[in-house]
This record gives structure tokens, sequence and C-alpha cells, in this order.
């Protein structure tokens, strides 16, 4: 086992990869009742076209990684979530464009609830009943999510700025691709992707590190699993240019909600994390809540409380988002849109960069309180090639120069695509 | 659980700190809440929104949060909210301890003191507020009042609990009318603030590393409150469900059928049935193990969420679902059966177990969050019980099937609340 002490977030890391390429990362946290834990594969909605290990090249349908996750709950001896509360665990799932994470969280039997953990994630069980029955219960999720107009301006955003690569499409897919999903397409899956050298467990909370380690790596020795092998992602080459430049829907809501953003070049990421915290930084240092554009926009009634900004990137893509509800679109877009160009030009002030730098830190510091941002940080920096627990280093390591680099390099006007959700004429 | 609260008090404030060396930050809320009135409730509601905009020695918005973000990034924030028949402003704010970053001044003293000004100095012109800052956030407000709308789910779930308690002051939204906000000015509303500082109940938590002393001496230089003791919360009235079950058909785009469920419970949380209330609530609709969730989604599979929600301090208890529209009158009868084996005390003693396992393993849980803890202990506070996290755990475990059925015999269905589509029969 491995260490790694991070003394100035008075922290330390063990790690190993075991013999079947699992990786296992337990941070100890002294004190704590909790104890949390995921159990993640490098498997999510975009990967809808691979060639397994060894194997032929297999498309599958839009949502499967989502439907995946559902049926994994389900054993042979019955629904998993039963056998956590047994045990008096909350269970839970999610799935990302890029992940699909399994975790638990409980206070007692930890070694039990770990047991279950692995045991369910590694033991599918696919009938084509229990499949059938899973259907109606996701088209009903589909359809909730139908009706949230800020999912739909969201992913509305997404649709409008990538042509082929499968981060446009919708996680959970849509009722005729759901239905269309059959058990042998989800041991496919399965069997290419839930392979341990494709997948991370990370726990953390009040526990005894040797013990858990032991206990894990007994676990994995007393399962079988072939050789593991590379997973070949196939995606369809990505133009430079946005799919439409605006794209507008129907649904009934208060007020117009407007987001846009702007796609970086796609293909390979250099350098992710750096990328993506220098973006970030330069985001907030021009539209957080205590820029000057911020309060001219909040003052002229175009923004509200929830006006934002995020910065997405993936295996293919980058882009940002930013917007919110808004009484005006046009004018939303174009007056931010203008303060990027004008800033990208003039560069940003040094001492607004240096206080927004104080603000990530600190806000840094405070996600470090919750075990669950720290497990699921932790992952998605390491699937970037990142360390979550050097953050601070790499935000004191960035220089203005940098952020202003990245400010010109990303606010390209030919790149900008716009979603908006608003009511229909009644 | 060793650690405990440190109670004080300093004029009308009530103190209370929690001395811990777990957490990056210290976390702050304060609390005040005034009996919800139709007359009060929307100057209270904007109140914080105008607090948040200007102190008195930092009257701009930017200046403002400047200094938030100088204090590494201070997380500020404020909710409002029904509890009992109590509207009640929390301020948060979650700052880091200095240990992890070099200050010369006391990063806790600072944020106190930035505090106290939002609450007892604002920025304030020929006493009154700024107009300025009351025009723009009565837009804020009501364009919040309007949002709810967007969001299917919760607004159906409130326009439930609308119509269950349409005789009550608990119809009222905490965020107050559009008719009174627009009566509100700078001058009415400062008068309203004055009085809401004379005779709101006031509660500071401060959860870190620090002690009572330390807090205590911050306050006193910071809080301006006026003078006179602490004022306590009165309990709430408890009501019974009406006659003859109500039934409200609402129609909205929606492609999916929200139907909840209004039931008064003939409890609240500081009954001393709360803990079988509570276990009654786990078993009907709080867990994946629940009747609601096994019946109505993974048996009948109609729905994606099936649930129910306990509030405690009112004494009444909601159920909801997103169904097929088709599919409405199936989902009630499905539910009201679940409703009808619970006071029969069909329920397997097993799903009991699981059940208190559940709760006793979210008590534990919320040790590890200063701000869960803070609110745990407020809801003491709010219904003049003594209840710690191990009282507490203990009165969940001795909860038996029989006082479960107990329980289960004051449970009556007030109202069905449907929010449909606009086509005629589905």
């Amino acid at each position: 086992m491995s260490t790694q002490p991070y003394p100035k977030l008075q922290e330390t890391l063990w790690h190993e990869k075991l013999d079947n390429g699992l990786e296992v990362f337990i941070l100890p946290k002294p004190g704590f009742t909790k104890t949390y834990a995921t159990f993640t594969t490098r498997y999510g909605s975009i990967d809808n076209h691979f060639v397994p290990p060894g194997g032929q090249s297999i498309k599958v349908p839009d949502g499967i990684a989502h439907f995946l996750e559902h049926k994994m709950f389900e054993e042979p001896e019955g629904d998993i979530f039963s056998k956590f509360a047994d045990q008096g665990a909350s269970a839970n799932a999610y799935t990302s464009f890029d992940r699909t994470v399994y975790l638990f969280t409980a206070t007692h039997e930890i070694e039990a609830n770990l047991d279950t953990l692995l045991h369910f994630v590694q033991n599918p069980y696919f009938t084509d009943e229990n499949v059938e029955k899973e259907k109606g219960i996701i088209v009903q999720e589909i359809d909730m999510y139908r009706d949230n107009p800020d999912w739909r301006v969201y992913f509305g955003l997404i649709e409008a700025m990538y042509q082929n690569h499968p981060v446009h499409i919708d996680i959970a897919g849509t009722a005729e691709s759901v239905r269309s999903i059959t058990k042998e397409m989800l041991y496919d899956c399965y069997n290419t992707f839930y392979h341990p050298s494709n997948m991370t467990l990370f726990i953390v909370g009040g526990i005894d590190r040797q013990e858990t380690m032991e206990r894990v790596k007994k676990d994995q020795a007393n399962k079988k699993f072939p050789p593991g092998g590379e997973i070949k992602r196939l995606f369809e080459q990505e133009p430079d240019q946005v799919k439409n430049e605006k794209r507008e829907l129907e649904l009934p809501v208060s007020l117009p909600k407007c987001l846009f953003g702007f796609k970086e070049e796609p293909g390979e990421q250099k350098d992710a994390v750096r990328k993506e915290l220098a973006s970030k930084l330069m985001l907030e240092a021009l539209l957080g809540a205590s820029s000057a554009l911020y309060q001219q926009l909040y003052d002229d009634n175009l923004i509200s409380d929830g006006f934002g900004h995020e910065y997405n990137t993936g295996p293919g893509y980058s882009f940002s988002i930013i917007g919110g509800e808004t009484r005006d679109p046009d004018e939303l877009v174009s007056r931010v849109s203008q303060a990027l160009y004008d800033a990208a030009d003039k560069g940003i002030p040094s001492d607004i960069f240096e206080r927004t730098r104080r603000k990530k830190i600190g806000a840094f510091l405070r996600m470090m309180n919750s075990p669950e941002s720290i497990a699921s940080e932790f992952t998605r920096y390491r699937h970037k090639g990142g360390d979550l627990f050097k953050l601070v280093e790499v935000y004191e390591s960035l220089t203005l120069e940098e952020i202003n680099e990245r400010l010109r390099e990303h606010a390209k006007p030919d790149r900008r695509a716009i979603s908006i959700v608003r009511s229909g004429k009644a | 659980m060793s650690e405990q609260f440190q109670r004080g008090v300093q004029g009308r404030l009530r103190v209370h700190v929690l001395p811990t060396k777990r957490f990056k930050t210290f976390a702050i809320s304060l609390f005040a809440g005034v009996p919800l009135s139709e007359d009060r409730v929307s100057p209270i509601a904007l109140t914080p929104f105008v607090l948040r905009r200007g102190t008195k020695s930092y009257p701009e918005t930017i200046s403002f949060r400047e200094r938030l973000d100088d204090l590494y990034g201070a997380g500020f924030g404020f909710d409002l909210y029904k509890r009992g028949d109590n509207q009640i402003v929390q301020f948060r704010l979650d700052i880091i301890n200095d240990r992890f970053v070099s200050v010369t001044d006391s990063l806790l003293g600072e944020a106190l003191s930035f505090l106290g000004e939002v609450l007892t100095a604002p920025a304030v012109e020929d006493d009154r507020f700024r107009g300025k800052y009351v025009e723009a956030e009565k837009t804020t407000v009501s364009n919040r009042i309007d949002a709810i709308i967007n969001d299917k789910i919760r607004y159906a779930s409130e326009r439930c609990i609308e119509e269950m308690c349409k005789d009550e002051p608990f119809r009222l939204p905490a965020l107050g009318t559009k008719e009174q906000l627009a009566q509100l000015n700078a001058s009415n509303l400062y008068e309203e603030y004055r009085r809401w500082l004379q005779d709101a109940s006031f509660d500071l938590y401060v959860s870190g590393d620090t002690s009572l002393d330390e807090v205590l001496a911050f306050v006193s230089k910071s809080f301006k409150l006026p003078e006179g003791q602490p004022s306590s919360y009165s309990p709430p009235k408890l009501r019974s469900a009406r006659g003859e079950v109500q039934t409200i058909v609402e129609k909205l785009e929606v492609g999916q059928g929200k139907l909840n469920m209004g039931l008064r419970v003939g409890a609240t949380y500081g009954s001393d049935q709360y803990a079988a209330l509570l276990v009654y609530n786990g078993l009907l609709g709080g867990f994946p193990h629940s009747k609601l969730f096994i019946n109505v989604r993974e048996k009948a599979s109609l729905a994606y969420y099936a649930s129910s929600r306990l509030d405690g301090h009112k004494g009444i208890m909601t159920l909801q679902s997103g169904v097929e529209i088709a599919n409405y009158e199936r989902a009630v009868v499905i539910i009201k059966e679940q409703i009808q084996a619970m006071k029969a005390g069909e329920f397997a003693i097993e799903d009991l177990r699981k059940t208190q396992a559940m709760i006793v393993n979210q008590l534990r849980e919320l040790q590890d969050s200063a701000f869960e803890r803070i609110s745990f202990d407020f809801s003491n506070v709010l219904s003049g019980v003594e209840r710690t996290g191990d009282s507490f755990i203990a009165e969940i475990q001795a909860v038996t099937p029989e006082m479960v059925t107990a329980v289960a015999q004051g449970v009556e269905l007030d109202t069905i609340y449907f929010l449909r589509d606009r086509k005629e029969e589905a």
C-alpha cells in the first residue's frame, strides 16, 4: 500500500492497485462516524460505440449505461436496496457522460456493506423479464425530466453544440431507445466496462485503512475475472463548428430560461485538469457574483440569483455553459458575450484575478469537509489524469497571463451556441 | 458523540457553540423566527433579500461581495422556510479555519462581525433602506414566487399543501405574496424590519475550533439587537383531517401527471409518539424498501418516484409520485391500500427493523455535518424538547410494531391533488 500525505490539507490518502487491475483508495477521517464508499466504472452515456478487448465493434442504444445502472440493483436473491437497508446503509447510483458510480453510506457494519457493494456491482443478473419490467420505470424517469425546463434548456445547449459526439445524447436515452434494449446488450456492455481494470473503489470515513484494504483484497482475490484488456472507444469525427447557433423550445415557465456557451476544439484534451481550473477561474472572475458585470446585469433586471456558469470537459469535448432565467435572452447573450470579447482584448485585471483565486481556494477547502464530494471529485479528476488533493497547488501556480490566454482561446464568436426555453403563446 | 453544545445568551440572542476540531471550516447559522401571519409574511420574506445587498461598512453590493471573497470565499447565503406555524429566516456562513491559510485576524471574528452587521446594521439612508435595493429585490422575490411553476414536482407539492391548509396561516408561502410585495417600499419595509428585530426569536449557532467565551466576545461587539430577553417558540396547533377527502385536479402543460396527497398525522416533533411516527413514515414511503416504492414502482412499474415526506413540525405528511396520466386512478387505489395496510398493522417485522436501521444510520451520519447538527439542535429549540442524537436513536430503536400501528390510526388522508395535462380525457 502506498501513502500520499497532503500535510497542507491534513489528509493522508492510501492507495493500492490490485492484481486484477482494480484501483483502491482509502482516506481515513478520524472522528467521523460515517463511511462513504464509491465504486466507479469509467463508463457513461458517451460510450455507445466501442470494441471490447479482443472483440468486434459494437454500437448500442442510447441510454444503455443508465439502464444498466438501474438493473445492477437486482440480484437473484432480490432487491439490493433491501440488503443494504438490513445493514443500515443507504445506497444509490448515478450515471454521467463518462462515469457510472455506485455508492453507499453507513455508520455500522461497514465491512458487510462493503462486501455487498462489491458483490452486487460484480454480479450482474439480467433476465428478459426483469429487463422488460424496468422499461416502464425508466420511461417515467425520462418523462419526469422532459417536464423539467432546467434540464431541457441544459441539454438543449449541448444538443446545439455537438453534431456527432455522443455527449449530446440524453443520458437516459429516449422511450424508443430504451424499449429496444435487451439483456444480451446489457451483458455486452457489462462485460466490457465492468472489468476491475476499468474501475475505481474509493472509501472515506472513520475506518481502519489496514483492515479495510485487506478486506477488499481478499474479496477480489476470491473472484475470478478474465484478463482485462484495452477497450477501444469509437467516436465519429466532430466538426469544430456548433450544430445550431440557437435552439428554442416551448414549456410553461415564468421567465425564459437561457443558456449559452462556447464549444472548444473537439478531440483529445491536453492537460485537462489545469485547463479546467483555469477556465473556471476565468469565468468566475468575469461573471461571478462579485463581478461588475454581474451587478450591472442584476441592476438591469436581466439576471437572477440563479445566473451562473460552468465548464465541462471529458473525452473529446469541452465547453462552457453560462446563463439562467432572464426577461430578455437576446439582450443577455449579447451583453455577456460582448463583455467576454472585450475582456479578451483588454485582459483581466490582476487584483480581480488574485481575489478570485483566493475565493476558489476557499471554496475548495470548504468542499473538503464533505466525504461525498471528496469521493466523487477525486474519481472525476483521476479520470482526467489529475489529483484532487493537489488542486490548491494548481490554483496557486496559475498565472494571470495563462488565464487571459485561456479567455482568448475560449470566447470565440463563431463557436457560440444558445439554448432557450420559453412559454408558448397561450 | 462526545461533542456538546455550549449555551449562552447575549441580550435577545441565544448563542449555541459546538467546539470541534473535525472540520476545516467554521459553520455559522443564524435563525430568526416569528409566527406565520398574513400581515407580516411578505415584508419578512423581503427583508433578507435587502439585507444581503449592503451593510453600513459595505454599503455597495460589490464591496459587500468582495468582502466575502476576501474572507477566502466565505460561503454566505440565506433560506426562508416554514417550521410548524413559524416563518424562519436562516442566514448561513461557512468560512475556512485560519489554520489552513495565513491570516493575521481571526477569520471567525471577521465572519461574525460581518454577519452581525448584515443582521443589525444594514445600509440605510434617512432612516429607511436604500430604495434602489428594495425595488430590485421586490422584483427578485416576485420572480421567485412566479418561478415555483417551473418545477412541476415542487409546484404540485406546494399546491397540495396550500389546498390542505387553506384555513390556516400555513397556506402562506414562505416567500410571501405578490399582492403584499407590491405594497412595500423602503420606509415601510424598514419599519417592519425594526419590528422584526424586536420580536423575532434569534438563535446563533457556531460550530468549529472555538469556544462559547470566544464567540460571546465577538458577538457582543457586532450584534446590535434591541434590548431584551430571548423569546421562545410556541407549539403548533394540531388539526385533524377534513371529514371527507377533497380532490383537486389542475391542468397545465405537463407530459407526466404529478400526484400528491396530503395527510394529517395527529402528532408533532414535540410529541412522545414522534419516533414511532418517523418509523411509520419510513415504512410507508421514506426508503427504497418502503411500501410506496415497492408497490407503485417495483411491482406496478407505474412511476419512477413514489415517496412520503413527514413534516414533523407541522404534523402533516405528503405523498408524491409522477405517473402517466392514464394511470392516475390505479395509482390512487394502490397508495390508499398502503395507508390502509399500515392501519391494519400489515407490515413485515424485517421491514420495521430495516427502517429503524436506516433512520438510526441517518441520525448517526448527521453527526459528520456541522450544518446538520445545527439543524437538529434547532429543531429542539423550536419544539421545546431536549433530544440528543443518542437519546433519539434510543427512542427509534425502542419503537415496536404496536407503537407504529397505534400512530397509524391517527394518520388521515385529507387532500388528493393531481396535476395533469390539458388534454380532455387520457
